[in-house]
C-alpha cells in the first residue's frame, strides 16, 4: 500500500518543478518541546506532526506565497508566512498556551462547588445525594464539609462560626425563603428540597460574590436540572411513604410532576421513640417543574411545589409541670422561575424571581400562634465577556418580605406586622492575568424601606495558581443582613448587621486526591442586643452587639487509593464568641463546638451492584446556658458522635432496593438543656435534657422506574 | 477492495490533474490506508492531525471530521488512567461530532460514533456518568439504527452495550451470541458507500464471536 503511495508521488513530483522541504520544531513557550503537533500548509494536503522530539520535516510541491499552520490541542495556533521556491525551510515555532477558563485558576476560597463538568471538582453532585446519613437531605449532606457545625436538635447550617440565620439559599438564582420544614423548638429539620432536582450546587461559606447579599455567612446555591432525556414514570415506595413522579417531553420542552404523601406513624408504632408523639408528622407534597427550551440559547424553567404538614407532640411544660400538647400545621407554597439567554456571543441574561407563602399555625396549651410568611424576590442580572480575560457582570434586585403574626390566648389576641423591602444592585469584573492568576472585584449597594438604612458592601478575591496541581486563593469581603424577623417585628429602628470575612486558602489536588486547608477571620459588628425592657418595645433593640469567629478547616478527599472506595474527611477548627441577643456579656455562642470532624466513605461492590455508604461525625461539646448558675454559658453538653450507614441495592435495571440507619450503634446524643421560664418555689430554675426524637433512625426504600425501554433506573438517587 | 478502490481513486487523481476535489480524494485515502499501522496515542494524533487539515480544507465534507472524531476517541479509549486527558480528547472529539450532527444528521454512522463518544466518557468515571452517558449512548444508537437498521457499526455498538450492561447484572451474555455471529456473517454485505466511507468493525465483531463457545 504504502509502496503504491510514494510511487504516486513520485510519479506527481517529477511531473512538477521541484519540491521545497520544510523542516523545523515546535515548543511550547514556557514547557518545552511539543511532539504531535500539527504542522501544515494552509489550504493543500501538506504537512506532518512533531515527533517525540517536537521536531517535524515534510515536502511540498506547491510554490509561491503560502502559510504554515501549527496546531495543538490546548495551544494557540500559530501561523507563518513562507515562500515556497525549491529552497529549505527552517522554522523554529513556539506556541502560547491557549487562556480556558475552564482549566484557569479557580476562585475556591470558602466555595464547594459540586457539578459533574470538571473533573477536578472537590465534590459531585452525586456525593450530594448520597451521603449516607443524610438520608437524602441537602443541608445534611452540607455538614459533612469543613467550616460546618452540625448542631442535631437543629438541622440547619452554621456556618464558621455563624448563627443558623446567616445562610440563604439560592435555587437558579432567586431567593428560597423558607428552605427548612417547620418543626417544634428542640427538633432537627430537614431541607425543604428533593436534592435529585439539582445538577450543580455551590456552597460558600465566605467571601462570596457581589451578586449576594443579605448572609452574614454563607450563601448554598442551587442549580436545577436541565431538560430530561426521555418519558418516564418513577415510583418510590419509602417507609414513610410513597411518592410517584412522571416526565413527558414534548419538542424543546418538559414537564415533571410530582406527588408524595408521608406519615411517619406506622413507623413510630414500631420502633420506640424519645417523644410522645400524639399525631405522628404527616405531609403531602406536590411539585411541577417545567423546561421549556426558547430560540438557539434560551432556557425557561418553571418549579412550583405545594407542602401540606402537621403533627402533634407532647411536651413536658417544667413551668406547669405537666405535659402540654404542641401542635403544628404548615402549608407551603413556593414558586420559582428563572430565563437565561445568550445574545450575541458573549452577553448572557438572566431573570429569576421566586414567590414563597408560608403559613404556620401552632397551638400549645390554649394558646395559638399563627405566623404567616410572604417573600418576593426579582433578580436580573446581566455578563459580558470583554475580552477571554475580562468579564463584567451586573444586576439589579428586589426583595420583599412580609410577615404577620398572630398571638391568642383566651383571653388575649395580639397582631405583628412587617413588611420589607429591600432593593439591591451589584457590579463586578473578573480579570484574568493569565491562565494562572485571577481577581474578582465587586461591590454592592442595598437600601432598606423599612429601617430606611443603605449598606455598601465591596468584595475581593483573587486566586492565583503555583503549578499544576496547587493554587492559593483569598477572599475578603463586607457583608450586611437585616435583623432577624423577631426583632425587625417589633423594631424598626435597628441597623444592617455586618460580617467581614478574611479567608486564606489552599489546595492541591494530585491524582484524584484533594487537600484543602483554610484560615479565616470574620469580624462581627452590629449584631442586634435585646436589652432589658419589654420584648415587645422597639427601645428594647439596638445594634451594640459584636463578636468574632476565626478558624481552620480541612478537607481531603481521595478516590483513588482504594479501588471502588472513595473517602472523603473534613476537619474545623472554630474559636469564637459573640456577644448578641441577650448575652449579658461576650461569650461562646451554644450553637459553635470547636471541633468537628466527618468521615464519607462509600464503596461498591461490582460482584453483588451494591453501593455502601458510611459516615462519622464528631462535634466536641458545645456550651449552654444555666440560670441557676453565675456564669453565663458555663455547662457543656456531651460531645456528639454519630455513625451512619447506607446500602443500596440495584436489583434489575430499573428496580433498586435501599436501607439506611442513622446512628447504628446508638451512641448517646443530647443536646444540653431546657430551662422553666419562672424559678420554682426553692428559687431553681427545672430543666430537662434535650434531645433526639429517637436513638436512631431506619429508612428502607424501593425505587422502580418505568420507560418505554424498561432499563433506566433512579440509580442516580441513592447510589 | 477498500485498497483497489483507493487506488483507482489514486489513479483518477493523477491523471485528472491536481484538481482540489482530487487532492481532497488522495489525501483521504492515503491517511485511511495510515489506519493499519496505527499502534499508539502518538499514531492516532498524527493521524487525527491529518484529518483535521483534510476537515479545514473540506468544509461540506463529513468523512474527516468523523475520521478525525474517531481517532481522538479511540486515543482516549487507550489512555490507562489520566481522566483530565481522556476528557480533553472526547472534547475535541465531541467538537467535530456536534459538526457531524449539524451537517450529516441523515448519516446512521454519525450517530454509531456519537454514541461511542458517550461511553468514551462513561468510562471515564463509571461510577459518577453510568447512569447519564448509558442513557445518552442508546439514545444516540436509537437515531443511528432508526436511520439504517442494516447499519453493522450501530448493530456492533449497541451490541457491545447489551452485552455490557447483561455482564453487570451478572447475566450469561451467551444469548447474544447469535446476534453477534449474524452480524459478523452479514458484515460484507453491508456496501459502504465509497471506500472513503467508515468500514471499520469487523475485527471487533469478530473478537466477539470468538469469545462465543
Amino acid at each position: 500500500m504504502k509502496q503504491y503511495i510514494f510511487f504516486f508521488l513520485f510519479l506527481i513530483s517529477s511531473s512538477l518543478l521541484g519540491q521545497t522541504v520544510i523542516s523545523g520544531s515546535v515548543k511550547a513557550r514556557n514547557d518545552g518541546t511539543l511532539p504531535g503537533a500539527n504542522v501544515y500548509l494552509k489550504g493543500t494536503y501538506d504537512g506532518t506532526s512533531t515527533d517525540t522530539e517536537g521536531r517535524f520535516s515534510f515536502k511540498t510541491l506547491k510554490t509561491g506565497q503560502f502559510t504554515v499552520s501549527v496546531e495543538f490541542l490546548g495551544y494557540e495556533s500559530h501561523s507563518e508566512q513562507v515562500t515556497l521556491n525549491g529552497k529549505e525551510i527552517e522554522l523554529a515555532i513556539e506556541l502560547n498556551e491557549t487562556f480556558s477558563k475552564l482549566d484557569a485558576v479557580t476562585i475556591t476560597a470558602g466555595t464547594f462547588e459540586a457539578s459533574d463538568k470538571k473533573q477536578a471538582n472537590t465534590i459531585s453532585s452525586l456525593d450530594m445525594i448520597t451521603t449516607a446519613g443524610a438520608a437524602g437531605d441537602v443541608f445534611g449532606a452540607l455538614q459533612t464539609l469543613p467550616g460546618t457545625t452540625t448542631n442535631g436538635e437543629s438541622g440547619r447550617l452554621f456556618v464558621k462560626g455563624g448563627d443558623s440565620d446567616e445562610s440563604q439559599t439560592y435555587i437558579d438564582g432567586a431567593l428560597v425563603h423558607t428552605p427548612y420544614n417547620s418543626t417544634a423548638p428542640n427538633t432537627a429539620t430537614r431541607g425543604r428540597f428533593n436534592p435529585f432536582m439539582f445538577k450543580g450546587t455551590i456552597f460558600s461559606t465566605g467571601g462570596y460574590s457581589a451578586e449576594y447579599g443579605q448572609a452574614l455567612s454563607s450563601v448554598l446555591l442551587l442549580n436545577t436540572n436541565d431538560m430530561p432525556v426521555q418519558d418516564q414514570f418513577d415510583l418510590s415506595l419509602l417507609t414513610i411513604g410513597p411518592e410517584v413522579a412522571g416526565t413527558r417531553l414534548w419538542e424543546n420542552g418538559a414537564v415533571t410532576a410530582t406527588l408524595g404523601y408521608s406519615n411517619l406513624q406506622p413507623y413510630m408504632n414500631l420502633v420506640p421513640q424519645n417523644f410522645e408523639w400524639k399525631k405522628a408528622p404527616e405531609s403531602t407534597a406536590a411539585a411541577i417543574s417545567i423546561r421549556q427550551k426558547t430560540g438557539k440559547t434560551g432556557m425557561l424553567k418553571i418549579y412550583s411545589s405545594f407542602d401540606n404538614g402537621r403533627f402533634t407532640l407532647g411536651q413536658f411544660d417544667l413551668d406547669q409541670d405537666t405535659m402540654v400538647d404542641y401542635g403544628l400545621r404548615n402549608r407551603n407554597f413556593f414558586v420559582n422561575t428563572s430565563f437565561r439567554t445568550t445574545i450575541g456571543e458573549n452577553l448572557t441574561l438572566s431573570t429569576s424571581a421566586s414567590f414563597t407563602n408560608d403559613r404556620d399555625k401552632v397551638s400549645f396549651d390554649g394558646n395559638h400562634f399563627d405566623k404567616s410568611l410572604k417573600g418576593f424576590h426579582l433578580k436580573q442580572t446581566a455578563a459580558r465577556e470583554i475580552t477571554e480575560k475580562i468579564t463584567l457582570r451586573g444586576g439589579v434586585e428586589w426583595f420583599t418580605r412580609s410577615l404577620e403574626q398572630t398571638y391568642r390566648t383566651p383571653a388575649d389576641t395580639f397582631v405583628n406586622i412587617y413588611d420589607i423591602n429591600t432593593m439591591a444592585a451589584f457590579t463586578e469584573a473578573e480579570l484574568y492575568a493569565s491562565k494562572r492568576f485571577v481577581t474578582r472585584i465587586g461591590v454592592r449597594l442595598e437600601h432598606n424601606d423599612y429601617l430606611n438604612r443603605s449598606s455598601l458592601a465591596p468584595r475581593l478575591t483573587a486566586a492565583w495558581k503555583l503549578d499544576e496541581t496547587s493554587q492559593f486563593s483569598m477572599a475578603y469581603g463586607w457583608f450586611y443582613q437585616n435583623p432577624s424577623d423577631a426583632y425587625l417585628i417589633y423594631s424598626d429602628k435597628l441597623n444592617y448587621e455586618r460580617a467581614d470575612h478574611y479567608t486564606l486558602s489552599y489546595q492541591s489536588t494530585r491524582n484524584e486526591r484533594t487537600l484543602r486547608t483554610e484560615i479565616y477571620y470574620k469580624d462581627y459588628r452590629n449584631l442586634t442586643k435585646q436589652g432589658q425592657g419589654e420584648f415587645y418595645l422597639s427601645e428594647t433593640y439596638n445594634n451594640s452587639g459584636s463578636g468574632f469567629a476565626r478558624g481552620l478547616d480541612l478537607f481531603l478527599r481521595d478516590k483513588k487509593s482504594i479501588r471502588n472506595g472513595d473517602y472523603w474527611i473534613s476537619y474545623s477548627y472554630l474559636d469564637t464568641k459573640r456577644n448578641y441577643k441577650d448575652y449579658p456579656k461576650e461569650a461562646i455562642p451554644g450553637f459553635a463546638s470547636k471541633h468537628n470532624l466527618a468521615v464519607v466513605y462509600k464503596h461498591w461492590f461490582d460482584k453483588i451492584r451494591s453501593y455502601a455508604g458510611l459516615n462519622y461525625k464528631y462535634s466536641s461539646p458545645r456550651v449552654y446556658n444555666n440560670p441557676n448558675s453565675p456564669e453565663f454559658n458555663g455547662e457543656k453538653t456531651i460531645a456528639y458522635h454519630t455513625l451512619d450507614v447506607s446500602w443500596s441495592f440495584l436489583y434489575k435495571p430499573n428496580i433498586i432496593f435501599y436501607g439506611a440507619v442513622t446512628n447504628l450503634p446508638g451512641f448517646k446524643q443530647e443536646f444540653g438543656r431546657r430551662y422553666s421560664e419562672t424559678p420554682d418555689e426553692s428559687g431553681l430554675y427545672r430543666s430537662a435534657t434535650i434531645v433526639p426524637g429517637s436513638g436512631r433512625f431506619f429508612i428502607l426504600a424501593c425505587f422502580i422506574t418505568f420507560t418505554k425501554k424498561g432499563t433506566e433506573n433512579q440509580l442516580d438517587k441513592i447510589q | 477492495m477498500k485498497t483497489t478502490l483507493i487506488t483507482l481513486t489514486m489513479l483518477l487523481a493523477s491523471f485528472a490533474g491536481m484538481s482540489q476535489k482530487n487532492e481532497y480524494y488522495q489525501a483521504m485515502g492515503e491517511t485511511l490506508g495510515q489506519y493499519a499501522t496505527c499502534r499508539t496515542v502518538e499514531d492516532f494524533q498524527a493521524l487525527g492531525n491529518r484529518f483535521s487539515m483534510i476537515a479545514g480544507n473540506e468544509k461540506d465534507e463529513w468523512l474527516p471530521l468523523y475520521y478525525h472524531a474517531h481517532c481522538y476517541i479511540i486515543m482516549s479509549f487507550m489512555e490507562p488512567s489520566d481522566a483530565a486527558k481522556k476528557d480533553a480528547w472526547l472534547d475535541e472529539a465531541e467538537k467535530s461530532v456536534n459538526k457531524l450532527v449539524a451537517i450529516a444528521p441523515g448519516e446512521a454512522d454519525v450517530f454509531a460514533l456519537q454514541a461511542m463518544l458517550c461511553t468514551g466518557r462513561l468510562v471515564v468515571n463509571p461510577m459518577e456518568r453510568g447512569q447519564q452517558y448509558s442513557m445518552l449512548s442508546g439514545q444516540a444508537i436509537g437515531r443511528a439504527l432508526g436511520i439504517d437498521p442494516s447499519n453493522p457499526r450501530a448493530r456492533l455498538i449497541k451490541l457491545q452495550n447489551d452485552m455490557g450492561t447483561a455482564r453487570f447484572y451478572g447475566k450469561d451474555t451467551g444469548e447474544y451470541c447469535s446476534e453477534a455471529k449474524e452480524l459478523l456473517a452479514g458484515w460484507d454485505s453491508f456496501t459502504p458507500k465509497s471506500g472513503l466511507h467508515p468500514a471499520w468493525g469487523k475485527d471487533q465483531a469478530a473478537e466477539i464471536v470468538s469469545g462465543c463457545k
